[in-house]
């Protein structure tokens, strides 16, 4: 059974035009223990990622109050056990004063269903086990682990790189692909609305394998799609994860130059 | 000062790396036109350029200042397909990438090489500029980091870089305070003819190549007290400086060319070029090297002499100094210099206290 309510103390976005992000409930409270001072869950590891979402909106409406490309957030509950702690998630919500504009209520089978059924663009969660399910029927899925609360809350950090290293093992479907190439284009055209320096939303582009022209190529081929890389990074087979540890990104995405599936 | 390549990799991480070379050398292998594939950062001697040493951004920076960042990014994209001219640092890789060429000849399976990465400050967008540049000259740089505004340090310790050469004096400075060698590149006012077959390293001494200890003592005490100290401690070796390592490196390299008889045909060759006098205080010098296990080609003790004419008959591809009035000096006489701004002498110009902190540019 699936529910959705609308969170009344958040101004609903428009639908036609923003970017649905959901995140379940488990990735953004530590609800298994509760908090010592009051009744509100602690923030989980999709806090920072949270936070970042709601800067780039805040510096969105500052350009242009009127603007309907946002990135609007839904709290999905996957499964029954986390359906009964339903108030306690709105009121931690609220709590923190977090912009999540509507709550889902749904269970371990019909979770997907609800994802499609609400156009959601994003699917963010702690299981990989949901993550390979959202992404099988098409829905772009980001898996966090412990290593995201690290990311930074300040700005939204997106790294384009290639295919091989997005999802080792759960290769991204056709449709999942075409979805992920919608988000790019999406976030293309929020990153163009706001300043090029110190921006709240920042592309970084890393070629792991490949030297300086298979990275200029990259570069280029995400121009073409409207998607302007703020940093590049060429390792040319250096060890990835120094580098990587610097970037702390929350979302990776394919850098499009797919061509060598190596 | 940190050894040259401490190897911490933990096992997991080893393994994940050991895939990420194979499939780097797999890619390198498959190209069409032949590029040689860049060695293991932990093997190599890293030298880091940014791209205003690498090339003459000069123009390309007066639109920046003026005009403000989006202009200077649009401005570079508009003309990304006009190579950018040779700046401070061009010789420099230049002569280094010949040393490569002929490492290679003498061990081909060698990844002891030099390996050099484009450190830039720029907005990636201009980095295809900075692409095309590196193409057109056909520079052996294919690692670079386009940080679009954050500090390069970090990135700087994940190369094991080795030197790096900014025009940045603040980037310069954190750096050394990172134990990084590094130093901030000047262009000469004029032209020298530098070899295009040896790379030629002139380094200064005190606060270079060794601490300032001795400097200290000069600026507070006088060249008497200097001279004194310096004699009475002939045998005690001096601390090493920001630069020690980086003459180490160099002095490895060197080293395989002794072994395959190529001495005076080597590819490499350092110069000390110190105002201490050889009679009073070089041998603390020499015996410091000595000590160290360094080799130093050519030590030029010039007892005070200005630098600048020595060093235009030298003709190094780099000269590291210090002092910005040495380096004003030889940049006069048309010397590539490099500050290093470490040490007592970075409070004092011409020997006298500055009252202020020295500004950059």
């Amino acid at each position: 059974m699936v529910s959705m309510v609308q969170n009344q103390d958040v101004q609903q976005k428009d639908l036609d035009h923003a970017v649905v992000v959901a995140v379940t409930s488990r990735a953004l409270f530590e609800s298994e223990t509760e908090e010592d001072d009051g009744p509100a869950y602690r923030g989980g590891v999709a806090f920072p990622l949270l936070q970042a979402l709601q800067r780039v909106n805040e510096h969105l409406l500052e350009k242009d109050p009127t603007e309907s490309l946002l990135f609007d957030v839904v709290l999905m509950t996957t499964d029954r056990q986390q359906q009964q702690q339903s108030s306690g998630f709105m009121s931690s919500t609220r709590h923190h004063g977090l912009e999540v504009s509507r709550f889902c209520f749904s269970s371990e089978e019909d979770f997907v269903e609800s994802l499609l059924k609400n156009n959601i663009h994003v699917f963010v969660t702690t299981d990989e086990n949901e993550a390979f399910q959202a992404n099988q029927k098409g829905v772009l899925s980001l898996l966090l682990d412990e290593n995201s609360a690290s990311c930074p809350s300040e700005q939204l950090r997106v790294l384009f790189c290639e295919n091989s290293i997005i999802r080792p093992g759960s290769g991204p479907t056709s449709s999942s692909r075409e979805a992920a190439q919608t988000f790019s284009s999406q976030l293309g055209k929020m990153r163009q609305k706001l300043e090029t320096s110190h921006s709240p939303l920042c592309f970084t582009l890393v070629t792991l394998h490949g030297g300086k022209d298979r990275c200029c190529g990259a570069l280029k081929a995400l121009r073409s799609v409207g998607v302007s890389v703020d940093e590049a990074y060429c390792l040319a087979g250096a060890p990835r994860s120094p580098i990587l540890s610097l970037l702390r990104p929350h979302f990776l995405l394919s850098d499009g130059c797919s061509g060598s599936e190596d | 000062m940190s050894e040259i390549k401490p190897n911490e990799a933990v096992p997991a991480e080893k393994s994940g790396d050991e895939r990420d070379w194979a499939a780097a050398k797999a890619f390198f292998d498959n190209l069409k036109t032949k590029v040689p594939r860049p060695p293991k950062p932990q093997n190599a001697v890293t030298i880091a350029v940014s791209s205003r040493t690498l090339f003459d951004l000069v123009a390309e920076r007066k639109v920046f200042e003026e005009e403000g960042l989006e202009t200077y990014v649009a401005h570079q994209v508009e003309h990304e397909h006009e190579p950018l001219k040779p700046g401070a640092a061009f010789p420099f890789v230049k002569a280094l990438m010949n040393v490569n060429a002929r490492l290679r000849a003498l061990y081909p399976d060698s990844e002891e090489l030099f390996d050099i990465v484009l450190m830039t400050n720029n907005h990636a967008q201009v980095g295809v500029r900075l692409i095309n540049s590196i193409n057109h000259y056909g520079l052996t740089i294919e690692r670079f980091c386009m940080t679009g505004g954050k500090s390069p340090i970090g990135y700087l310790k994940a190369y094991l870089t080795n030197l790096y050469l900014s025009r940045d004096s603040k980037k310069v400075t954190e750096a050394i305070e990172e134990g990084i060698a590094a130093a901030t590149m000047f262009r000469p006012t004029a032209d020298a003819g530098l070899s295009d077959t040896q790379l030629r390293v002139a380094f200064d001494g005190d606060a270079v190549l060794f601490s300032d200890e001795s400097e200290i003592i000069v600026k507070q005490h006088g060249l008497d007290t200097f001279f004194e100290h310096e004699k009475k401690f002939e045998n005690k070796p001096l601390a090493q400086g920001p630069l020690k390592c980086f003459l180490e490196a160099l002095g490895k390299l060197q080293r395989k060319f002794y072994a395959k008889n190529e001495r005076l045909n080597c590819p490499i060759r350092t110069f000390l070029v110190t105002a201490r006098s050889a009679a009073s205080s070089g041998a603390r010098v020499l015996k410091t090297l000595r000590s160290w296990g360094l080799e130093i080609d050519e030590a030029l003790f010039l007892a005070g002499a200005p630098k600048g004419p020595l060093l235009q008959k030298i003709k190094p591809h780099i000269f590291f100094d210090d002092q910005m009035f040495h380096i004003e000096g030889a940049q006069e006489m048309g010397t590539i210099s490099a500050h290093v701004p470490y040490g007592i002498g970075q409070k004092y110009h011409k020997g006298t206290l500055i009252k202020e902190p020295e500004k950059k540019e």
